[in-house]
């Protein structure tokens, strides 16, 4: 869950149109229309990542009017199926999987059953991946993935899809690299999902 | 007699952080100091610890590339030479910087090659770059051959033995790669010290997938095969020219290393590491209790004290070069270490919500630092105090411990409290015995180092 107390604001006149702020934008909220950004404030999360690339300083926070409130309700979700997907996932419901925002796997997991079909939308949803905008994008496309969604990313570098995961990894290159222990690791994490591991902290 | 603290780096103003304090800790009437060499004899010297004569830096840097082959580079070919944001924060930067602009000139004088780019990466915001650039001057040397780098830049990929992978197309637009990093072990608990020199290849050359991919879909132990096979992957290969090494001891900086084989680079700073701040690191696991005073310019995770990072008292309770202990999960870490009662912040970066300033209780030592760190973190401040002073007095009485330790930046010795002192003191020759005897040959033979070798 995230309340958003701001939204990004464009100073046209120093705005040169040179879309940096469209790709760094992680819930596609600017656009760059006849060579300006605009904003669309129902999708910005205030992260500030489009102010920190813009090398012309033309973008800055203004306050909301009304705070915008990203939260999914699990209860209103098949409990089972929520469980289901994100076991395969590899991941518990309970798991943070965002740590900026503490949103849940089990907080995902609703999104997509709610509907979302993108890392947007998800975002857009619950909050995840809008402070730090990274450690957590590999599980929300695994997520997508887990519930059979084929994710094209955006045009531009917004994202790029990557399903690398210690279960993927080649048997081959598990044995190639014995130092990495890979096998001890999947055994470690199979052991861990049927051990339904407790609340994280 | 009271012997005085050492005086700690200076900090180097950021946005990222509040204004600069007025006083640091070591300021203070009841804070002295700890030579480390004075706990650990054998800990290496130093060739550089502070001032302004960064002379025998680059002659060890000179020194150290004497035997790397640059044949490969042509003298119109580009080269980019890869610096991270945090070697700057070693020391006040000036040793990485030198580090840098003596590769730059060594190369230029021996491959006639001029067009030499400096990629300076960061681990997110571009700002932190920006003021890094214009604060160490790095315009002087390398003028507009000079790019910020980020994850959220346009990527490349990479084919790997373990699939499709992205990196920063900055970093990789020349025609070849100089690697140029430093050693000190910050986020063990991420890496183990397996394959650090390579851990870049992973975080600050590569885009936010590949590092989400690195910290969330394995666990600490096997992640590591990320940055290997980034390294050897065909395109990285085709670019790499050589890598360059800072080194440290929690003396300050010990060497300078260079090498064409990076892998045979990373077992010599593994061997260095391991046994320059594994005593060190093993005395931090027994600190039963302590107030942890915050003092330097960067996340509260990364502020050395007795050149060692603050995280590594944070996660002390395991020892995380035992490659045997069983990692757990990223999403899993427990940041807590119960022996910290409190954490004195008089000076550190703003970090989210949810960051390592949540784990502990806190007291900030003014009203000025507090409006320049989050909301948060001031909500849930046991105390904003009048001034440093009066804030350490009330850290020492509501933890119930004098034990204080510093983190402001410093090398060569810690800053803490008397009783603090004694209690280090006092525990290691019984650490270091434990490390010769037990740790250290079970930590390097776990990483295919015969320790009768070392």
């Amino acid at each position: 869950m995230r309340k958003v107390h701001s939204v990004a604001q464009v100073d046209q006149a120093k705005c040169i149109g040179d879309r940096i702020c469209e790709n760094i934008c992680m819930t596609g909220a600017i656009r760059v229309v006849h060579k300006k950004a605009v904003v669309d404030e129902q999708k910005c999360v205030a992260c500030q990542k489009c102010i920190d690339y813009c090398e012309e300083g033309a973008i800055r926070l203004v306050p909301r009017s009304q705070p915008l409130v990203l939260r999914v309700d699990l209860s209103e979700v098949d409990q089972d199926q929520l469980e289901k997907l994100c076991r395969k996932a590899h991941l518990h419901p309970d798991d943070v999987i965002c740590p900026c925002t503490a949103t849940t796997a089990g907080e995902v997991g609703a999104a997509i059953l709610k509907g979302a079909k993108t890392p947007e939308d998800i975002s857009l949803m619950t909050g995840v991946r809008t402070a730090c905008g990274m450690w957590c994008m590999c599980l929300v496309q695994e997520m997508l993935r887990a519930h059979g969604l084929k994710t094209t990313p955006p045009k531009g570098y917004t994202w790029y899809e990557v399903d690398t995961a210690l279960w993927t990894i080649p048997d081959e290159v598990v044995r190639k690299y014995p130092e990495y222990r890979l096998d001890e690791a999947r055994l470690l994490f199979e052991e861990r999902m049927d051990n339904q591991a407790p609340k994280e902290s | 007699m009271h012997q005085a603290a050492a005086t700690p780096p200076r900090i180097m103003p950021s946005v990222s952080g509040p204004e600069l304090p007025p006083c640091r800790v070591a300021d203070l009437p009841g804070i002295t100091s700890l030579e480390i060499r004075r706990l650990f004899p054998e800990v290496p010297e130093q060739i550089y610890l502070k001032g302004e004569d960064f002379s025998a830096i680059r002659r060890a840097t000179e020194n150290a590339l004497k035997d790397v082959d640059m044949s490969m580079i042509r003298p119109h070919d580009s080269v980019n030479l890869l610096c991270s944001e945090h070697g700057f924060s070693i020391l006040e930067g000036g040793p990485y910087k030198e580090m840098l602009r003596t590769i730059k000139d060594v190369v230029q004088a021996r491959t006639g090659c001029e067009n030499i780019r400096l990629r300076f990466s960061v681990g997110s915001a571009k700002s932190e770059a920006r003021e890094m650039i214009a604060y160490f001057g790095l315009e002087k040397d390398f003028g507009e051959k000079i790019a910020s780098v980020g994850p959220f830049d346009r990527g490349v990929a990479i084919e790997t033995e373990i699939g499709t992978l992205y990196g920063i197309a900055r970093i990789y637009d020349a025609d070849w790669i100089i690697h140029a990093h430093y050693d000190d072990p910050r986020e063990l608990y991420f890496h183990h010290l397996i394959d650090r020199a390579l851990k870049p290849f992973t975080m600050s050359y590569a885009r936010l997938e590949t590092r989400s991919v690195y910290h969330k879909n394995f666990d600490s132990r096997s992640s590591n095969i990320v940055p290997r096979a980034i390294f050897e992957s065909p395109f990285v290969q085709s670019k790499f020219a050589f890598a360059c090494l800072l080194m440290t001891s929690p003396a300050g900086v010990v060497d300078i290393g260079a090498d064409n084989d990076l892998h045979r680079l990373n077992r010599r700073l593994i061997i260095n590491t391991l046994k320059s701040f594994g005593k060190l690191i093993r005395l931090f696991g027994e600190i039963d209790e302590c107030v942890a005073a915050l003092d330097a310019g960067r996340w509260p995770w990364y502020l050395h004290g007795g050149g060692l990072t603050s995280g590594n008292l944070f996660m002390a309770p395991t020892d995380h070069l035992d490659l045997d202990i069983c990692p757990v999960r990223k999403t899993g870490n427990k940041l807590v270490n119960s022996a910290v009662k409190m954490l004195l912040l008089n000076y550190t970066w703003r970090e989210n919500l949810h960051g390592l300033l949540a784990f502990y209780p806190i007291i900030i030592a003014s009203r000025e630092i507090a409006e320049g760190l989050s909301f948060g973190v001031q909500k849930r401040a046991k105390m904003i105090a009048d001034d440093l002073e009066q804030a350490l007095s009330a850290a020492v009485q509501m933890a119930g411990t004098d034990k204080v330790i510093v983190f402001d930046g410093s090398f060569g010795s810690i800053n803490l409290s008397p009783s603090m002192r004694d209690f280090l003191t006092s525990r290691a020759p019984e650490v270091s015995r434990k490390v010769d005897e037990h740790y250290l040959p079970l930590w390097l033979s776990q990483r295919g180092i015969d320790p009768k070798e070392v």
